[in-house]
């Protein structure tokens, strides 16, 4: 059973009810004809659909203030840079796995596949539009340039991550890659202690800068 | 057909469009298409955030519920099925979240300050009824509960129906319409002066 006023009801009250949705369009045929023959004969409903008018009105000259959000979302988003990775790298990534409980010879090996691996990696990621171009104004600061890299053994937990990251100093500004390698920022002057901090982690398995300095 | 159909026909003509464009969004979206969600986030990001505005009544919480919604969408765009229109599916899961976050931060707060106010008109006395008017209008808004104020703005400024806005609240349309009714009057009685000041 109906139970708002007007439900069960006198024409009056089903009219007035319906009177928001016909100020603004969003009536079918039945129930507009139901208010516009209630209209012809009621000022009070004629009066209030003024009213109704008027507050759509003026409610709709205020603007929210909210900052647009995406780039923390985007942020939040791992999945589509490891799909969107061309499978070319998997038997690169499968051999650096490997090579991790293997003898030291094959290290090595898998240690210039890293080499290359780590390079193109770093290439495809700067290649990639980057969120701050969708920067709005007055939103989140943009996230600073990816200058050092750092991969972490296998079975690492993500708040061992979190620890290590910390310790250092750096900041997360990508990743992960396909090979699990994750893209930092430092500042210039706290470089060489980020990375011999993350260096002495015993979960990380690399960690080096990327952008041509020597630490 | 009259005027009145006319328009409807030629509404829904244009929307048409636009929802078959937001549902291949969709659709690339569940393939994990990250450029068709942020075009999704960025056409839903504006009309969430005014929802999510009136029905948190916390500045701070908006961006954080919205993007909670949009993770949804993100990570549920399979559970669509195409049974309402996107836009109700959206919303609804929109207000639960909102929801939610109130039962966390319950006491609702008064801030005018979430809104931006337009430049003052040529004249100044008109300028100060508006302000006057908007400010009743948001103090009243602020006053209702989170239910009330959901349907409000569902009503007044996105234009949706008493049905949809059932779907998006999960309420009967009877609830709805109740529940309008009692928010316009409590609207009304925040007003300042007569309703003949108004007309």
């Amino acid at each position: 059973m109906a139970n708002f006023p007007g439900a069960n009801e006198q024409p009056h009250d089903e009219a007035e009810a319906l009177l928001p949705w016909y100020a603004t369009g969003q009536l079918d045929a039945r129930d507009r004809a139901i208010v516009e023959n209630h209209l012809q004969d009621c000022a009070q409903c004629q009066q209030q659909l003024f009213v109704e008018r008027r507050i759509v009105d003026e409610f709709g000259t205020l603007v929210p203030q909210v900052e647009n959000g995406w780039v923390k979302l985007r942020a939040s988003i791992k999945a589509p840079v490891q799909s969107q990775r061309p499978p070319l790298f998997q038997p690169l990534v499968e051999m650096w796995r490997g090579a991790v409980t293997r003898p030291p010879v094959m290290g090595l090996v898998a240690a210039q596949a890293l080499f290359l691996l780590i390079g193109g990696g770093v290439l495809l990621s700067l290649e990639r539009p980057q969120v701050t171009q969708y920067h709005a104004l007055g939103s989140a600061p943009a996230p600073a340039q990816a200058n050092m890299i750092v991969m972490f053994q296998e079975n690492t937990t993500e708040q061992q991550m979190r620890d290590a990251l910390e310790a250092s100093g750096a900041s997360l500004v990508g990743g992960p890659t396909a090979a699990d390698a994750y893209l930092l920022h430092v500042e210039a002057n706290g470089r060489t202690r980020a990375i011999a901090s993350l260096q002495s982690d015993r979960h990380v398995t690399l960690a080096q800068p990327i952008d041509g300095s020597t630490g | 057909m009259n005027l009145q159909g006319a328009i409807k026909a030629l509404r829904a003509e244009t929307a048409r469009p636009a929802e078959c464009g937001e549902r291949e969004l969709l659709a690339r979206v569940e393939q994990r298409d990250i450029q068709a969600f942020e075009r999704l986030y960025r056409m839903y990001q504006p009309r969430l955030a005014r929802f999510l505005t009136h029905m948190l009544q916390r500045p701070q919480l908006v961006e954080e519920v919205l993007n909670d919604t949009m993770m949804v969408v993100w990570q549920g765009a399979g559970n669509f099925r195409g049974e309402s229109k996107l836009s109700t599916w959206i919303f609804a899961i929109a207000y639960r979240k909102a929801l939610k976050a109130r039962r966390c931060w319950p006491d609702p707060i008064e801030d005018e300050a979430l809104h931006s106010r337009p430049s003052p008109g040529p004249g100044a006395d008109q300028h100060i009824q508006h302000q006057k008017l908007r400010d009743a209008l948001v103090g009243a808004m602020a006053r209702l509960s989170a239910e009330h104020r959901a349907v409000v703005d569902l009503t007044y400024f996105h234009d949706l129906g008493y049905r949809e806005i059932a779907e998006i609240v999960g309420c009967p349309v009877d609830t709805v319409k109740t529940r309008m009714f009692h928010a316009r009057r409590r609207l009304r009685q925040a007003l300042p002066g007569d309703l003949g000041d108004w007309v």
